[in-house]
């Protein structure tokens, strides 16, 4: 779950996709002309156009019967060879979860999200490998066996075997996971204690757009209280600043059928003094029309915020009330529910003094289809911590089978993409090393790509170079224990050190724009937290990112059975 | 009139290399070899002679170092041409999870055959390979025999013109070697090209019209098996009942002749014969046991 809840870019990606197939498909061209000379002489290029012919001719005349076969092979292939003991070990877990998920003295008091996350992670780590092994191991045994041999020699092209080799691991997969996730299901909304029952919800948020009004009331930005996480900016409080929500592209008639609006806050308060004891730092909330040169708040709209974390708050309640406390009373804490006619003092002036006033929220204070909300902190010498996705519109909630199961399709979604990178794998390289570089592609995509971009992005803003050098200068360094700020000695041998090191940082953001982001696949943060796993920021980037890898992968895994002797001694 | 050749190669080599590309044993040396259509024809020579290199650089399995070669009128890495072509490799190489219907089940759908056709063939040739009993039972609980023989009907699954068959009688019983044989020489009677490699010389002989002999991937001798193995120097009599006297009497007219009698003796039978008739006599007749001079070898 990304920090930053922006829709995702379809068209940018599109684009970006068809330039890396290109630059890609050209590169490969170049590299077999030249491997072709230099192995077979002048003839060499005029076989690589023929096999690119031929291989046109395969891809445009496969069969969904022989597709079919070989994909129901391979799933006769993985149940025959027990591949299902995987569910043995998903449902022993399951037994013994609750041993471990529950609290012995106090039973009923666990949030829901243990139980959700655990579900999640056990079906993503079982499957994961099932997947990975399936996948990359499959082919090459085939090979090593010479079954493939009677395949062959049958007018099966290589593109039916590697397609159908993958859609039947995608299809034993799929019906592991659908297992795992039917019964993952049903263990949740039993095992969740009833209290928490209520934060088994899909929360449908509509994000905004968020700038920010310094001290002075001018646009600028919020203020580092030191955190080194920038995520979070902080506004002064009893000052002109103010942190500005614009919520974009609202659908207001389907707003208009609640009869009001609910925004969720999750802001974090930073204290420069202890202030009352008891008493959250205070923020409040204007709604905001430009264009009516309207300004509308009221007592209602001044919240306290929520400095504990849910847990320590639900238990605090349940230490006092334990019978009367719920968890989703308390989030009504965070939760501002905003009615259609809000009443008012206006403070204009121009019309001879304040007066109360009545507007319509979504006749007067949406403009167009927009809505903005102001928040400024009410505390003197105190802060308030905001980020975009700190403020959000909560639509009607969704059941949480809603959110589980489009959790469960990201999953399936990074377990086809496991899938088909492994069986490409495979049909080049043997099953061990097949294994460990889809393996390490799902790593390095899933958690090294924050790493990677972080110092990518330092290379490229800082005249390509990054603090404390590459890879080699790195080493040097270490080496000659210099620190980061020394000055390298200005010789040929440094500046050759250097060029490498920018020639390994380019190849690296080479590579970072053709592994996987693994990151939009793990929608887990979203069902656990109550939230809805939005199409526009979560499904559609999944989706996107599969379907990018399908043709590559396919042109990949064809040209390299196609292009090897599969009875190589 | 010269016959429609199936299979051509002009100077076909085969060199394999190390992972860094160095050669490592050059396997097949500028073999030029013409199959005819309809005929029998068989590749001889000692283990790591070529012969399955030949068959395998056929099907498109490896690729050629140097030279070319034609199947049905198309190159070895035409796909297309392997919707007329059945192939048995040396080992069966067949998936032992499946049982023999849905191994050839599995064949026929390669071959994009409709299910009905599918299932009709299917019937057929586990009929003619005799497997009707074992049908359901998965690949890996068969004997050697019988995998050869499932792997000979998913050969033949696409009724194809060229059969090629990788050591065809290899680990079989004297029983299902002779089974083996019929079954090829059965498709030779429905107009079938077959080619098989082998270094039984026996079975060859048998059943080949040709043979190429080929001795560390050079080709040494090719022609007809009759042709090759005639002697034309000498000159076999066979007769029965024939006297003491009349034999004397025949050295006799024949040293008249100029000519000089080698031998003069009884015709032997082939083990294989023998073996053949005894499991035949045993199959009539359960439980019997032949004594020396009884049974069908004192009857011969």
């Amino acid at each position: 779950m990304t920090t930053l809840q922006l829709p995702y870019d379809l068209l940018g990606g599109v684009l970006h996709w068809l330039a890396a197939v290109l630059v890609v498909c050209a590169v490969g061209l170049f590299v077999g002309m030249v491997v072709s000379l230099l192995t077979v002489g002048p003839r060499g290029p005029g076989l690589v156009v023929d096999v690119l012919q031929r291989g046109l001719h395969d891809m445009l005349h496969m069969s969904a019967r022989r597709i079919g076969a070989i994909a129901s092979l391979t799933m006769k292939e993985s149940f025959r060879k027990k591949a299902f003991a995987v569910l043995v070990v998903f449902i022993i877990l399951f037994l013994m979860a609750g041993f471990f998920l529950r609290n012995p003295e106090r039973p009923d008091d666990l949030p829901a999200k243990p139980y959700i996350a655990f579900v999640l992670m056990t079906i993503r780590w079982l499957t994961l490998p099932v997947a990975l092994l399936l996948a990359c191991w499959g082919l090459p045994t085939d090979i090593k066996d010479r079954s493939l041999h009677t395949v062959v020699t049958k007018p099966v092209r290589r593109s039916e075997i590697m397609i159908g080799r993958f859609l039947g691991y995608g299809a034993v997969t799929t019906i592991f996971l659908l297992v795992m996730s039917l019964i993952g299901y049903v263990f949740i909304n039993r095992s969740v204690p009833e209290l928490s029952q209520p934060q088994l919800v899909s929360r449908v948020p509509v994000y905004g757009s968020l700038t920010y009004l310094d001290r002075n009331g001018e646009p600028g930005e919020g203020v580092n209280t030191g955190d080194i996480w920038t995520f979070r900016s902080y506004i002064e409080g009893l000052t002109k600043a103010a942190a500005i929500w614009k919520f974009d592209n609202l659908d207001v008639e389907r707003l208009k059928q609640h009869d009001g609006l609910r925004l969720e806050n999750r802001f974090e308060a930073f204290r420069t003094y202890k202030g009352v004891i008891g008493q959250p730092i205070m923020f409040r909330i204007t709604l905001v029309n430009p264009t009516k040169k309207l300004r509308v708040t009221n007592g209602d709209l001044v919240k306290g915020v929520a400095e504990f974390s849910e847990e320590r708050q639900r238990s605090a309640a349940l230490e006092e009330d334990p019978a009367a406390e719920s968890f989703g009373g308390l989030r009504t804490e965070s939760t501002i529910s905003i009615p259609r006619t809000i009443t008012y003092i206006d403070v204009s002036g121009d019309r001879g003094g304040d007066q109360a006033k009545t507007v319509d929220l979504f006749d007067d204070l949406i403009d167009g289809n927009s809505l903005t909300v102001e928040v400024t902190c009410q505390d003197r010498d105190q802060y308030l911590g905001t980020a975009q996705s700190d403020l959000f519109i909560r639509l009607p909630d969704r059941g949480f089978a809603s959110t589980y199961f489009k959790s469960i399709f990201t999953m399936w979604l990074m377990l086809m993409l496991i899938c088909l990178l492994g069986t490409t794998a495979s049909c080049f390289v043997k099953g061990p090393v097949a294994t460990l570089l889809t393996f390490s592609l799902f790593m390095l995509g899933e958690h090294l790509r924050p790493q990677m971009d972080h110092l990518l992005k330092q290379f490229n803003e800082n005249d390509r170079q990054v603090l404390g050098g590459g890879v080699l200068e790195s080493v040097y360094r270490i080496v000659l224990q210099m620190n980061p700020s020394q000055e390298l000695p200005d010789n040929p041998a440094m500046t050759i050190m250097q060029w490498i090191d920018r020639r390994v940082f380019d190849m690296l953001g080479i590579f970072r724009n053709v592994i996987p982001n693994f990151e939009y696949f793990n929608t887990a943060a979203y069902t656990a937290n109550g939230f809805d796993v939005s199409w526009n920021t979560a499904l559609l980037p999944a989706i996107a990112t599969a379907l990018a890898y399908l043709l590559p992968c396919v042109l990949l895994g064809y040209f390299s059975l196609q292009l090897r002797e599969l009875e190589a001694k | 009139m010269s016959a429609e050749a199936v299979i051509q190669t002009r100077n076909l080599s085969k060199t394999y290399r190390d992972f860094w590309g160095r050669p490592k044993v050059r396997a097949l040396n500028s073999l030029t070899l013409d199959v005819n259509r309809g005929e029998i024809f068989g590749l001889l020579g000692p283990n790591g002679s070529g012969k399955t290199t030949t068959l395998k650089l056929l099907l498109g399995l490896l690729f050629p170092t140097e030279g070319d070669v034609s199947v049905l009128g198309k190159p070895a890495h035409d796909v297309s041409k392997n919707e007329r072509i059945g192939y048995l490799p040396e080992e069966s190489y067949l998936y032992r999870f499946l049982n023999a219907d849905e191994t050839l089940d599995f064949y026929g759908k390669l071959f994009d055959m409709p299910s009905k056709v599918r299932r009709e063939r299917r019937d057929k040739l586990i009929e003619m390979v005799g497997l009707q009993n074992a049908r359901r039972r998965q690949l890996k609980e068969y004997s050697k025999g019988m995998t050869r023989r499932i792997g000979l009907a998913q050969a033949l699954i696409n009724d194809p013109e060229l059969v090629l068959l990788d050591e065809p009688t290899s680990g079989l019983d004297p029983l299902g070697t002779r089974d083996m044989k019929d079954l090829i020489l059965k498709l030779k009677e429905q107009g079938k090209t077959v080619v098989m490699s082998s270094h039984l010389l026996a079975d060859v002989q048998d059943v080949c019209d040709r043979i190429a002999i080929l001795y560390a991937g050079e080709l040494k001798v090719v022609g007809n098996v009759a042709d090759l193995l005639q002697s034309q120097d000498e000159t076999q009599i066979l007769s029965s009942q024939l006297s003491p006297e009349a034999v004397q009497e025949v050295e006799a007219v024949l040293a008249r002749h100029g000519a000089t009698v080698k031998r003069v003796s009884h015709p032997t039978s082939t083990l294989e014969d023998l073996f053949l008739r005894t499991v035949e006599e045993s199959k009539a007749r359960p439980g019997r046991r032949f004594g020396p001079g009884e049974g069908p070898a004192a009857k011969s």
